[in-house]
């Protein structure tokens, strides 16, 4: 067993470190305030590589391990939770699928794009009608001729408006249930696609979330990943990576809280002492660290299982989990220690208190990690009996 | 164009602490690139992308600067090749003599244009390294340089703008020299991904001191003790500011009665 990151993983840490604090930190707290997607910022995460950083080089990625991603997931999330999810979105969502399903041709055109930051990628899986019931949706894609005709819609999803490239998925085949779903490639600009307003959020208000359109929609027929039928499967595969995405962006959120909460109890006095020396806080300081630090190692766990190609998709759900309550804990303490001013937005406690909240959320609830994990847990006991 | 970038991997004060009695303990304090030598890096690489030249990058101190993590991370930083001068018997030496072996890791090195260092090392602060470095080779010395540009580089020119009280300086200079880089000459670059997923592939010279010629010096220096500065009594005089005008008055005035100003 060996719980030490490599040296390129330290490096990488120690670079997205420096590049969040030179690039990142200074603005995190406007574009919040702002709700401003941080266009500014893609190039430059582009430039030194963290837009494709698990894909191959020969795709213009940076050729890192999925650990390594997970890696710059959390520290990215450690400053600015808004900048996190784009990247998480981007290349943990958009560039997956494209990567393990896409033809040599589909990879050459729009992973390279992707991976190289040149543009910017959206996965789109959920409808009005379809969130947890993900394959209820509604959304159709009819083969004519040449060309697949996409009609329906879909919501909350990450990127939009920004994004150049949407993975999406559509039926093809109503009877078949999740069997007829299928995946797609779909650009901005494609006549009949629209992007609607974005959603206005308690947290994360930077990243951009809208609802998608698509009105007699036509794409070329080889714009379907994957096989027809497939897309459920594609989907859910996806989720599975994008979970330890997320279970790290929680981490870096928590991560972040404490920071500033030990810095914070340190300074301020109170009853002419610092309010770190008082019990009632250095025990919350205790509860913070430990639960992050069990977070993180289930997080990295399930990252370093994927790189070895092992199952890792109930470790997966037991990160995602596992990590965004502690997210939604840790930064409710940290308000605590902050007392009145961690209320205010003086400090940066009071946005990871709001940005904790989302990853609870997405890419499954908790609550459907719960009937991942017991669902699996019951059937491994049926299993040994 | 052949630009060595002369680094030093040090301990970064920020994790050491301060004993009551005043002795430092640097059992904590990680080592890393000493704090300005990034910026020696930056202008290093903007002269080498600008003349299609190669940075090399060199160093010089105990086994631990050999360490593949101290190569690694001084090789992400877009150097070419490094020249590692390890040797335990360069534990705690001093200025003049990493100087010296420096200087002679830079001849063999060979054909050398410019070697460029950073203003200071973070964990000594002399800022001697430079001069003595460049009075071994028998070069030039500017120091607080804030850019460089190979202006003629097939005749070996190099023109350097060093700030200078009040202004800039332009230097030309014909031959190779020694520049310290100003603090803020330059914001370094964040290494990128490829950058740190390469650099454990990039070629190393490690070397020992007695591969190198280095000439016998015959002067030794030792610190025999450090000491905190006493501590002057301070004022503690506080001026109302509710009328900023009113105190900047008062301060002036009380600056000048002082003898300040
Ligand atoms: C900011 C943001 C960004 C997003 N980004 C994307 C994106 O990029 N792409 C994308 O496709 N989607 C995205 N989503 C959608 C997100 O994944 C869904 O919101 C999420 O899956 C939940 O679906 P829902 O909102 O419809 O809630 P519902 O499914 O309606 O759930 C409501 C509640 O019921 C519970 N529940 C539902 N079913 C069950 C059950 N069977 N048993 C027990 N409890 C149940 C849920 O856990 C939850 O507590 C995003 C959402 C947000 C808010």
């Amino acid at each position: 067993m060996d719980f030490e990151l490599s040296e390129e993983q330290l490096l990488i840490q120690e670079m997205v470190r420096e590049f969040a604090a030179a690039e990142v930190a200074p603005i995190a707290a406007e574009i919040d305030r702002n709700h401003r997607f941080p266009e500014e910022l893609i190039p430059k995460l582009a430039e030194v590589g963290l837009m494709g950083v698990p894909y191959p080089e020969e795709f213009g990625g940076a050729g890192a391990d999925y650990l390594s991603f997970t890696i710059v997931v959390e520290e990215l999330a450690r400053v600015c939770a808004s900048t996190s999810v784009i990247v998480a979105a981007h290349a943990g969502l958009a560039a997956w699928p494209i990567f393990e399903y896409g033809t040599p041709a589909q990879k050459e055109k729009y992973l390279r794009a992707l991976a190289t930051g040149e543009k910017l990628g959206a996965f789109a899986l959920t409808e009005p009608g379809a969130g947890t019931d993900a394959a209820s949706g509604k959304t159709t894609a009819v083969l004519d001729g040449d060309e697949y005709v996409l009609n329906g819609s879909k919501i909350f999803i990450t990127n939009g408006g920004y994004a150049d490239i949407y993975v999406v998925t559509a039926m093809t085949d109503p009877d078949r249930g999740t069997r007829g779903i299928s995946a797609f490639i779909v650009e901005k600009d494609t006549p009949g696609f629209t992007v609607g307003e974005r959603e206005h959020k308690m947290g994360i208000k930077a990243s951009s979330t809208t609802p998608l359109y698509f009105s007699d929609c036509r794409i070329p027929k080889d714009a379907l990943l994957g096989k027809e039928g497939r897309g459920f499967v594609i989907a859910m595969e996806t989720f599975d990576g994008g979970r330890v995405g997320v279970g790290a962006q929680a981490v870096g959120i928590a991560q972040g809280a404490l920071d500033a909460s030990i810095a914070y109890a340190k300074e301020r006095v109170q009853f002419g002492k610092p309010i770190s020396t008082f019990e009632a806080i250095q025990w919350m300081i205790a509860d913070m660290a430990t639960e992050i630090d069990a977070a993180r190692l289930l997080v990295y766990r399930a990252a370093w299982m994927k790189d070895n190609g092992l199952k890792y998709g109930q470790e997966a759900s037991m990160a995602k989990l596992f990590a965004a309550e502690t997210a939604t804990r840790v930064a409710g303490k940290a308000i605590q220690i902050h007392g009145g001013y961690g209320f205010t937005e003086s400090y940066p406690v009071e946005r990871a208190y709001r940005d904790a909240k989302i990853t609870e959320i997405y890419e499954g609830t908790s609550e459907v990690q719960r009937m991942t994990i017991a669902g699996n847990a019951l059937r491994k006991h049926k299993a040994t009996k | 164009m052949k630009i060595v970038v002369a680094y030093k991997w040090a301990p970064n004060p920020q994790d050491a602490s301060v004993g009551v009695d005043g002795a430092v303990d640097w059992s904590r304090a990680k080592p890393g690139i000493s704090e300005y030598d990034p910026v020696a890096i930056e202008l290093a690489r903007r002269l080498a992308e600008a003349t299609g030249g190669e940075v090399i990058a060199l160093t010089a101190g105990p086994k631990s600067v050999d360490a593949s993590m101290a190569r690694k991370a001084a090789l992400s930083r877009g150097f070419d090749r490094a020249v590692i001068v390890a040797d335990d018997a360069l534990e705690g030496a001093g200025t003049t003599e990493l100087a010296a072996v420096l200087a002679a890791a830079v001849r063999h090195i060979g054909d050398v244009d410019v070697v460029i260092t950073g203003d200071s090392s973070v964990d000594v602060g002399a800022k001697m390294v430079p001069t003595v470095l460049a009075g071994q080779l028998g070069w030039p010395a500017v120091a607080e340089v804030t850019a460089v540009s190979g202006s003629d580089p097939a005749a070996g020119l190099l023109r350097v703008e060093r700030a200078i009280t009040g202004g800039t300086q332009v230097l030309e200079i014909t031959g190779p020299a020694v520049l310290a880089a100003s603090t803020d000459a330059a914001v370094p670059r964040v290494p990128g991904m490829r950058d740190i997923l390469a650099a454990g592939k990039k070629p190393v010279e490690t070397l020992e001191v007695p591969a190198l010629d280095v000439p016998a010096s015959g002067t030794t220096v030792t610190v025999t003790a450090t000491a905190r500065p006493d501590l002057k009594a301070r004022k503690g005089q506080l001026i109302d500011t509710a009328d900023p005008a009113a105190a900047a008055a008062e301060l002036v005035a009380a600056l000048r009665a002082d003898g300040a100003i």
